[in-house]
């Protein structure tokens, strides 16, 4: 899978998880998911998330501090997923 | 006529073995909307459920938990997820009460009513949410108390776990509700259950003519309740809290 995919199918995996109004192409890549320069999501969407991430991808983000890290952004996503998938 | 097939779904009710689980699981049984698969939650006593479960074996099983226990609910649901592929209803029905005043309750009495009546419905809340926000579907029902709400003396341990339970409830609903689980709780008064055996015939014939109805509900209607709070079509029902009590408050 392509980097351009992986962008695309976490976006996409988003706006299921979180009922988002956006397109996939009106999220970017390295704008912050949380806090005000974004979605305007909150703990719940987080929780949301990390089960969408496991769900869709097999990735388990096993504690607060490590999801923290790795759902800032979709960038910061696609790395940990990216990661988790290398042999 | 087409005749349509009853959805398919899985509850677990703890206190599995008390009058009002059994009455809880027959009502599901009953439930024409839904093919329910249902689990006894149970710890030492077992011989009510497990005559239930005799007569309807094949959708009726017992599984041990313990609800203080965190394990003991992490196995129970993972035992169930792996036979049924889902847990859909979750009945907080767990928890006794050990009555005294304040001034002389001990430690014990009022960790252990806390235990089984709150901390395990956050345990088990916990253990199955998950899975519930994975299939985007949950129905949780907690089973309180009239005495969260009238907080009667002697109870003060009781009437906490309870009302504790009621706020717990509330807040989650909340954290939930994007995820289409929902959660409520239903306030049972003066049902006719073996825990209300101890209360002799006088004093029933009094506390009756204090409930408007005049007397005590039967375990079918707070089953019946409970059902549709946990069956799909309760579908924006969350946060509530519904008082089955004749009338009372």
């Amino acid at each position: 899978m392509s980097d351009n995919d992986l962008h695309t199918e976490i976006k996409e995996m988003m706006i299921d998880e979180l009922m988002l109004e956006e397109s996939a192409d009106e999220i970017s890549d390295g704008t912050p998911i949380f806090g005000p320069e974004g979605h305007g999501l909150d703990s719940v969407d987080a929780l949301q998330l990390v089960v969408g991430i496991e769900k869709r991808f097999g990735l388990k983000l096993s504690d607060s501090e490590t999801a923290r890290g790795v759902l800032r952004s979709v960038d910061t996503i696609a790395e940990a997923i990216a990661a988790h998938r290398a042999p | 006529m087409t005749e349509t097939t009853p959805e398919s779904r899985t509850a677990l009710i703890t206190g599995g073995n008390s009058a009002l689980a059994v009455a809880i699981a027959e009502s599901l049984v009953g439930d024409q909307a839904t093919s329910w698969r249902i689990w006894l939650g149970t710890r030492s006593n077992r011989e009510r459920a497990e005559g239930f479960a005799a007569v309807h074996s094949g959708y009726v099983t017992l599984v041990d938990l313990d609800v203080t226990n965190g394990a003991a609910w992490e196995a129970a649901v993972s035992r169930i997820l792996e036979t049924d592929g889902s847990l859909d209803a979750l009945i907080n029905n767990a928890g006794f009460h050990r009555d005294s005043l304040l001034a002389t309750m001990t430690d014990d009495d009022w960790k252990a009513v806390i235990d089984s009546n709150l901390s395990g419905a956050f345990l088990g809340c916990r253990a199955v949410i998950p899975g519930m926000m994975n299939q985007r579907y949950g129905r949780i029902v907690n089973i309180a108390s009239l005495s969260a709400l009238l907080a009667p003396k002697g109870q003060t341990n009781y009437a906490a776990a309870k009302a504790g339970l009621l706020a717990m409830s509330q807040s989650l609903a909340k954290e939930t509700a994007r995820a289409g689980i929902t959660v409520n709780c239903v306030c049972p008064g003066y049902i006719d259950t073996p825990a209300l055996d101890s209360i002799d015939p006088e004093q029933r014939k009094a506390l009756a003519r204090e409930i408007p109805m005049r007397r005590f509900g039967k375990p079918a209607e707070v089953a019946s309740a409970v059902r549709f709070l946990a069956c799909p079509d309760a579908s924006y029902i969350t946060g509530s809290v519904l008082k089955i009590d004749g009338g009372i408050l």
